[in-house]
């Protein structure tokens, strides 16, 4: 059955532009209109290009030492940690003062729905997704690409068509039409190798082409699945935009060195970092956590992990620390260097909280924990860290 | 060594120190009990190297001597004996032969040098209580102890001897309860201690068997005998119970209980403990709370689990004060309720982020933390 056309292209899928490049440049703007990639320098790989970079072929994820000998005068930047999510944060939150249907769907990407918001016309639609877009740039110094559609399928093509800074309309009704002439490959679902074997064993290359033949040919093709890659190629599509996330079954941090690690002191600096950064996040979704699980990976890829579980969860760091030690210890047994870590917290409790009797310290650090979480999320950079977490610099800054 | 022994008696000495034994992996001889024979009668002892027992029971003995048996087995053999006189020959390698009307039994044994002795108690300070008197204090508090190990502080019961008065307390950081008797303290006989956990289990099992029950302690231990004349199987002298105490510094209890009184209502003790139980027979591991709601002259009790359903109870009571509500574990309200004998308890409530207290008119105060709903 098609679908029920919509009057106005009220579907908008926000894709922000090499998205963790552009956080890194808004903090250092003397680096904009670079080649510049933030990944693992070493035997990392990319994980952002700038488009300068990319039109140099840096792709991700691509090796980061096979980057630089394709583009030696590539500039890496380290990651920097938290602050990706912090301005995902802001951007989505400015998603957010548009229309209330917002679907988180990964760091940097996203889909609105602005057909209850009572928009009167097309440009008038328009215009306020602009005004977005424009915001994002103004307040935060991200790119990002807009698709304007009457479902998903179509805004998420439209939005990734013409990046960077892309604005693509597709007018209701003309779905077919707009997909028509585009790759086969554009298509979701059809991976590179789907669409070379596609091409050359049945000549299929553009989406036009698949809606062209019939649905005896497209069943022998694709099998049981026809009549779905057909109405993918259609354009149509009827998934509501989904504001409700799953609840995290757990929260982790992980972080690959610059060189692998020996020093005991400085990997339990950095365990304790991502507590200190994954406590935050569990305290805004109102949750406490009960079990931590360290996991250290050795340079050959092998990997051990220990975890212990608290008596009753909680939303603060400092029940954990004393557990940092020992899960470390536990778990990084062979005398080799560490490659990796990582940090999880699963046990996720919401339910009512059992108050306790001697906890006035707990209270005293539920408020400053409260205070903190404040202060850091109304700047782009951590204004209060914990004293651990200025131990002892490392790697590019 | 030989005696000749009722065989009841024998059971029921063995059953006093039977749960007192060690690991058999570290020490094998703690799963041991230590039998000695002196003039008309056997001493039992067990040791777990934190906590030791021994009694004293009445015995025909023909021949001195010492030796050691794994205590269970022992145990269950002699309960199942024949006939009511029985006969322990150990012979000085240590094997034991036990007889009782046509059964026989040879045991292996282990020689008295390896077991670790019971200290002996000096010039502590001593005090001197009813053991029934005692018992019930106990039971008052024990079942607030903490077993989270990982808060051993808490996993005892603190007594503290001071001021004119012997306090109880055991609290769990989420309940506290605690209940005083007045008495003559001494200047050098006030202190306090925390006697561990399963130390209070095997004392609260033991106190039923005469009139007195006198204490010693120190800093490290603390040492109970506690006098049988009233029980007629077999033990005579006192059952002697020595322990370590738990080492480091008890919570300050005094600054968790509320000074100030907000409502106040009298309850029926059994009533509210039914109607407790009942509503909190939704209840599941995830939602564990019981919400406890007050207007005038009526205590409504409410529990729901999201994926079963939910209770509502409700109870008439003398009350003015301002509508509230409040939640808890329903344990908390249920186990000071079940450790109570009389009939009306006393309880008062603030807020839901105030503590609740039990009271009653025996210096008995029970405090429970609420559950903050989300």
């Amino acid at each position: 059955m098609p679908p029920v056309p919509r009057p106005l292209p009220t579907i908008v899928h926000l894709d922000a532009d090499a998205f963790f490049v552009s956080c890194e440049l808004a903090l250092k703007p003397e680096l904009r209109g670079t080649k510049c990639a933030v990944g693992g320098r070493e035997r990392g790989i990319i994980s952002s290009a700038s488009y300068e970079a990319r039109a140099c072929g840096v792709y991700t994820p691509m090796p980061t030492q096979r980057a630089l000998k394709v583009c030696p005068d590539l500039v890496m930047l380290p990651h920097t940690s938290g602050l990706y999510s912090k301005v995902s944060r802001q951007m989505f939150d400015l998603c957010e003062t548009l229309t209330p249907i917002v679907q988180r769907n990964s760091i940097d990407e996203g889909y609105l729905d602005l057909g209850p918001c009572g928009v009167a016309s097309a440009e008038e639609l328009e215009r306020r997704v602009r005004v977005l877009q424009r915001r994002i740039w103004d307040e935060l110094q991200i790119p990002a690409s807009f698709g304007l559609a009457t479902n998903k399928l179509v805004s998420q093509i439209a939005s990734k068509l013409r990046k960077p800074r892309g604005f693509v309309i597709v007018p209701p009704g003309t779905e077919e039409e707009f997909l028509a002439p585009l790759a086969l490959g554009k298509l979701p679902g059809i991976g590179a190798k789907t669409e070379a074997a596609l091409a050359a064993n049945h000549g299929l290359k553009l989406v036009r082409h698949l809606t062209a033949r019939g649905d005896n040919e497209l069943q022998a093709i694709f099998g049981d699945s026809w009549r779905d890659v057909l109405a993918t190629a259609r354009g149509q599509d009827d998934r509501p935009v989904e504001t409700e996330r799953d609840d995290a079954k757990s929260y982790s941090q992980q972080e690959t060195f610059f060189t692998d690690i020996s020093d005991f002191t400085e990997i339990e600096r950095i365990a304790k970092r991502m507590v200190d950064e994954l406590l935050p996040s569990i305290r805004a979704d109102g949750k406490r956590v009960r079990t931590m699980t360290i996991k250290v990976r050795y340079p050959d890829f092998t990997q051990e992990s220990h975890g212990r579980s608290l008596e009753t969860a909680t939303d603060l760091e400092a029940p954990f620390y004393p557990l940092v030690e020992p899960l470390l210890r536990a778990a990084w047994k062979k005398r080799r260097p560490l490659r990796l870590v990582s940090v999880r917290f699963s046990g996720v409790d919401d339910g009512a909280a059992q108050l306790e009797m001697f906890a006035q310290l707990d209270e005293k650090r539920r408020r400053l924990a409260g205070v903190l979480d404040k202060l850091n999320a109304s700047r782009r950079d951590a204004v209060v860290q914990h004293g651990h977490q200025l131990a002892k610099r490392r790697g590019v800054s | 060594m030989k005696f000749k022994i009722n065989r009841d008696h024998f059971a029921n000495g063995l059953a006093q120190v039977l749960n007192v034994v060690g690991s058999k992996a570290t020490m094998p001889i703690l799963s041991n009990v230590l039998i000695e024979a002196e003039k008309d009668q056997i001493s039992l002892t067990t040791t777990n190297l934190d906590l030791g027992i021994r009694c004293k029971i009445k015995a025909e003995v023909k021949e001195t001597g010492s030796v050691t048996l794994p205590v269970k087995r022992l145990a269950g053999i002699v309960r199942e004996l024949p006939n009511v006189d029985v006969t322990l020959d150990a012979a000085p390698n240590h094997q034991v032969k036990l007889t009782s009307g046509g059964s026989t039994f040879r045991i292996m044994g282990i020689g008295k040098e390896e077991f670790p002795p019971l200290p002996e108690f000096g010039d502590e300070k001593a005090h001197a209580l009813e053991q029934s008197e005692l018992a019930t204090m106990l039971k008052s508090v024990a079942y607030a102890q903490s077993s989270d190990e990982t808060r051993y502080i808490l996993n005892g019961v603190y007594f503290n001897f001071k001021d004119g008065k012997l306090s109880l307390v055991a609290t769990d950081g989420r309940r506290l309860a605690l209940i005083a008797k007045e008495m003559e303290i001494p200047a050098d006989g006030s202190g306090a201690i925390i006697l561990p956990a399963k130390t209070v289990g095997e004392l609260t099992r033991l106190l039923d068997k005469g009139a007195k029950v006198k204490i010693n302690f120190n800093d490290r231990r603390a040492a109970f005998q506690i006098a049988t004349d009233k029980d007629t199987s077999g033990l005579i002298d006192h059952v002697y119970l020595y322990s370590k105490v738990v080492e480091g510094n008890y919570p300050n209890y005094q600054q968790v209980i509320p000074k100030e009184t907000h409502q106040r209502i009298k309850l029926e003790r059994e009533l509210l403990l039914q109607c407790v139980h009942r509503a909190a027979l939704v209840c599941s591991e995830k939602s564990n709370s019981v919400k406890i709601k007050l207007s005038s002259n009526l205590l409504e009790i409410t529990a729901q689990s999201p994926d079963f359903g939910e209770a509502h109870e409700s109870m008439a009571i003398g009350y003015s004060g301002p509508d509230l509500q409040v939640a808890f574990n329903p344990t908390f309200i249920m186990d000071p309720l079940r450790a109570l004998a009389k009939d009306e308890v006393f309880f008062e409530v603030k807020d839901e982020v105030s503590p609740g207290v039990f009271k009653t008119l025996e210096n008995f105060v029970c405090v429970i933390m609420p559950v903050r709903l989300s």
